[in-house]
This record gives C-alpha cells, structure tokens and sequence, in this order.
C-alpha cells in the first residue's frame, strides 16, 4: 500500500503542475491552451540542452526548463493571444491557433532534434533513497516532491500577495471588473502565459527523469492535464491539485490491483462519476454570486 | 476652467440599436451631476460609453480637457475615471480584502491601499468585519458597499455611478447615496445614474432628465419619482 502512496505522491506533483498550466490559461484568459504539450516537449529540449552542453547543476537545468517554459509562454501570447484577443469566435480560434502551433512544434522538433530518444541525467542521484514501509523511495520522487513543493509554493504565495498576482486573481473572475479597476488584459497575458509556461517547463523536467524526451513527448501530458484540470474545474488552482491527486491514486490503484490496460478505464469512470456529481469540477471557481 | 468631463453630440449603442440620440454635457470641477430617467432610457449606456464598454460610439469625449474616444476601459481607471457599474462586476470567488485592494490597482494608490481600505472599513464597517469573506456570499446590499469601496481605494477624479440604489431596501439605498454624496471630491466631479428621485432630488448640484437616449433639463414632470 505504501508503494501506491508513493507513486500516487509522485503522479500529483507532475500532473498538478501541467494542470495548473492550462487551468490558469483558461481562468486568466479564456482559451484553452492544445498547445501546452508542444511546450512541454520545447521545455525538455530547453533542459536536455542546458544539462548536455553547459552544466548538469540541478538548479540551473531546472531552471532551464522553467525559462523555456515561460519563453514557450510569451510565444504564444504573441502568436495566439494578442492577435485574436476580442475577435469574433475567440474560442474556436484559439483552439485551432494553439493546435496548429502544437504540430508546427512537432515537426520542428522532429527536424532539429530527430526522432531519437534523448535521456537526461539523473538530477536527483545526490538526494538519499530511503524505505517507506515495503516501498524503495527513489531519489528521483523525493527531488520531484521537493522541487514541484517549493516552485508551486512561491507561485502560490507571489500570486496571492502582489499587485500583479491580485491582477492574474482578478482576471480569472471578471474581464469587465479587472478593466473597471485598470488591469490591462493584454499586458497580463504575458503574466500568466508565463507562470503557465513555467510549470509546464518544470514538469517537463521532472518527467523527464523517468521517460525519455522526444518530439511527441508532449501529448501525453496534455492529454492528463486537461483530464486533471477538467476533473478539478476549469480555473479553480485549488482544485487542479486536488483533483491532480484523485487522477494519480486512481491510476496508482489501478496500476496496483488491475494492471496498466486498465488505467485509462477507471480513469474514464472517475470523470464521469465527478462531472455527473459535480459538472463544474472538485472545485469550480465561485463564478455567481448569492441570489 | 476646464471641465473634468466634456460630452459633444455623443451617439452610443450595442449592435444595430442607437441608444443615445446626441448627448451634450459638461461637469465642472466639485460638481455633482444626478441623471435620472426610467430604466431603459439610456442612462446605463451613457456612463458605460464614457469608459468604452460600449459596441460603439461617435461623438466627442473630453476629460480633463483632452479626448478619451480611443482610451480603453483600464487605461481610464489609471487616469482617475472610475465607474461604479450597475450589477457591481465584482471578483466573485476574491475575498472582501482582495477586491477592495483591487481597487487601488493603478500604480500609485497601490502602496497606500492599506490606509484606502481602513478608510472604507470606516465608511462600510460591516465590509471591516469580514474582510476576508469570499464576496460571492454577500447580500446584496453588502456586494453594493463593496463595489462603492472599492470605487474608493484608488485616487479618482471622476466618480462615475450607475443606479447604487438598485435592487437595495430603502434604508440601505439611502445609507449608500448619503456615503456618496458625503465624499469629498477633492476637485473632482461625480455623475450618478438613479431612476429614484427621492434619493438624490435636492442633493446634487444639478438634475438632467435621460430619456429615450436624449438628456434634457429636468422638469420634474417626467413621472420618476
């Protein structure tokens, strides 16, 4: 039981930060980003090219990933956001935008990196394995633990207490009163695309421990962040985490007792169950006021 | 003198519907102006146009001497002109704190909005209460008090305020109307929307009567009472 803890501990902090990427563009900004997993991929290169050719100092390859990350962020306000903002069919453009920019990436990828594997080394090897139970934790999940902890913290905190936090904060609730009050929609995007940009980098590295980094590398957290951002209500921080938690116990639980075929099944059935109970997610944002 | 705020012949809608007709106005410096009218006359339209959130206008709008027909919503609120909307377009699911504070958003209200938000917990003491009260659970009256607080966390020159008795019980309609018309303009100016005359007939230094889009002296004979 203790070795489901531990990968359910370790899936919560790499889905809850790809999570907290599209739910806070979708929150902030009203689109939903099909491009984060191009941005993951962009970001694995960003590290797997910091740990190869300048240093493999855990500090500086993290922050490598995190930089391309919120670089990947202010691309896509540039090509995507500013460009379409307040035109007519906003959403649909958005998401075809965000897509198309998604294979462009690929192919990019494919044509400088190749469709080799690339392997990163270990960033955490220095950090103790110790046992929990029957469980080995490795060192890879403790650094990944400490590391989404610590950079969620300071997001969280920065967010919370300071004047462009509060303005993010604002713009996920009401475009209209965030004007009224002088928050430029446009400036923020950067903001936000940024913070996006880099927990999706971060995730992309800490992932990156476990599996190889290629082109399409990207698409599978995609897919598991918009399950676990939809899962925890679209724009609700809170519930990405919380629901990130519920999607890495049920996949550790599956894994456990019924075997890997059966992960995307209970997976469906988990969402359905919440969505039916809750349609609004774990913990949808407070979008209407008392009556 | 320069007027804080200068209307030439302006012409607003949503879509296809022309709501105002050629509206003339001019508010000097420490006046206060009242606007009533029925409800569907216009008077919503004209304050919502006078910060862009509109579909579109034409005319002229001077503030402060200068044109503002091309200043977006927020660039307005960072020169001072603040709307106080009708349905209070309030941050929901922030905090009672968060959004008073979001109100001294523009630069330089940002480092005093500790002393703003005592100040309003002065005027609104059950918004200091509760500070940290997610503002999607208050009553109305209560989400009223704090989107006129924070209309007042910010250094604003032009008060601009639609209809802060809607939807209220009388008591705390004319608590809110006696707040507002007790605020020290400081050389600015206040426009406020109302369809209750009681509320601000004798209060304000001038009435002008909005109706089907046309502003007009104020005969008191338009049936708003």
């Amino acid at each position: 039981m203790t070795g489901v803890l531990v990968t359910t501990i370790n899936l919560t902090a790499i889905y809850a930060l790809v999570a907290l990427g599209i739910s806070l563009t979708w929150a902030g900004l009203g689109f939903l980003n099909l491009s984060a997993g191009v941005m993951y991929a962009g970001a694995a290169y960003g590290a797997w090219l910091v740990s190869t050719e300048i240093t493999t100092n855990v500090v500086v390859v993290l922050l490598g990933g995190i930089l391309t990350g919120v670089l990947f962020g202010a691309l896509i306000c540039l090509t995507v956001f500013l460009p379409l903002d307040s035109k007519p069919n906003w959403e649909i453009r958005t998401l075809t935008a965000t897509l198309a920019l998604s294979f462009i990436g690929v192919n990019l990828y494919q044509w400088k990196f190749g469709p080799q594997f690339k392997q990163f080394e270990p960033l955490f090897s220095w950090l103790p394995q110790f046992r929990l139970g029957e469980a080995l934790v490795k060192s890879t999940v403790t650094g990944t633990v400490i590391a989404t902890a610590v950079i969620v913290t300071i997001v969280l905190i920065y967010l919370g207490s300071s004047r462009i936090g509060l303005g993010v904060r604002a713009l996920t609730q009401s475009v209209e009163g965030a004007a009224l009050v002088g928050i430029n929609r446009r400036t923020s995007a950067f903001a936000i695309l940024g913070v996006s940009g880099a927990f999706i980098g971060l995730a992309a590295v800490l992932l990156g421990q476990t599996f190889f980094v290629e082109p399409n590398s990207g698409y599978v957290p995609l897919i598991k962040g918009l399950i676990v951002a939809l899962l925890g209500g679209l724009g609700s921080l809170r519930g990405a985490v919380i629901a990130a938690f519920m999607v890495a116990l049920c996949e550790a639980l599956t894994l456990q007792y019924f075997g890997g075929a059966w992960v995307l099944v209970t997976l469906f059935l988990l969402i359905s169950i919440v969505l039916i109970i809750r349609p609004r997610g774990v913990a949808g944002v407070l979008e209407t006021t008392r009556a | 003198m320069t007027p804080v705020l200068e209307i030439k012949g302006l012409e607003a809608g949503y879509g296809p519907l022309r709501v105002l007709h050629g509206i003339d106005l001019t508010v000097a410096e420490g006046e206060r102006v009242g606007i009533l009218g029925l409800n569907g006359h216009g008077k919503t339209t004209m304050l919502r146009a006078i910060v862009d959130l509109v579909d579109w206008r034409q005319g002229e709008i001077l503030y402060d001497g200068e044109s503002i027909m091309k200043a977006p919503t927020f660039a307005l609120a960072r020169r001072g002109v603040v709307l106080m909307p009708q349905g209070d377009a309030l941050f929901p699911g922030l905090s009672i704190k968060d959004n008073l504070d979001s109100g001294a958003y523009p630069g330089g209200s940002w480092r005093k909005r500790k002393e703003r938000r005592d100040y309003v917990c002065e005027i609104f003491p059950r918004l200091g209460e509760r500070l940290n009260q997610v503002v999607g659970t208050l009553s109305g009256g209560e989400r009223r008090m704090c989107s006129i607080g924070r209309g007042l966390m910010s250094e604003a020159r032009l008060y601009l305020v639609d209809e802060p008795s809607l939807g209220l019980g009388p008591g705390i309609a004319k608590g809110i109307c006696d707040t507002l018309m007790a605020l020290d303009l400081q050389g600015g100016a206040l426009l406020i929307a109302e369809q209750n005359r009681l509320l601000i007939d004798g209060r304000v230094d001038r009435t002008l009567r909005m109706h089907g889009g046309e502003l007009t002296p104020d005969t008191g004979e338009d049936g708003v009472h």
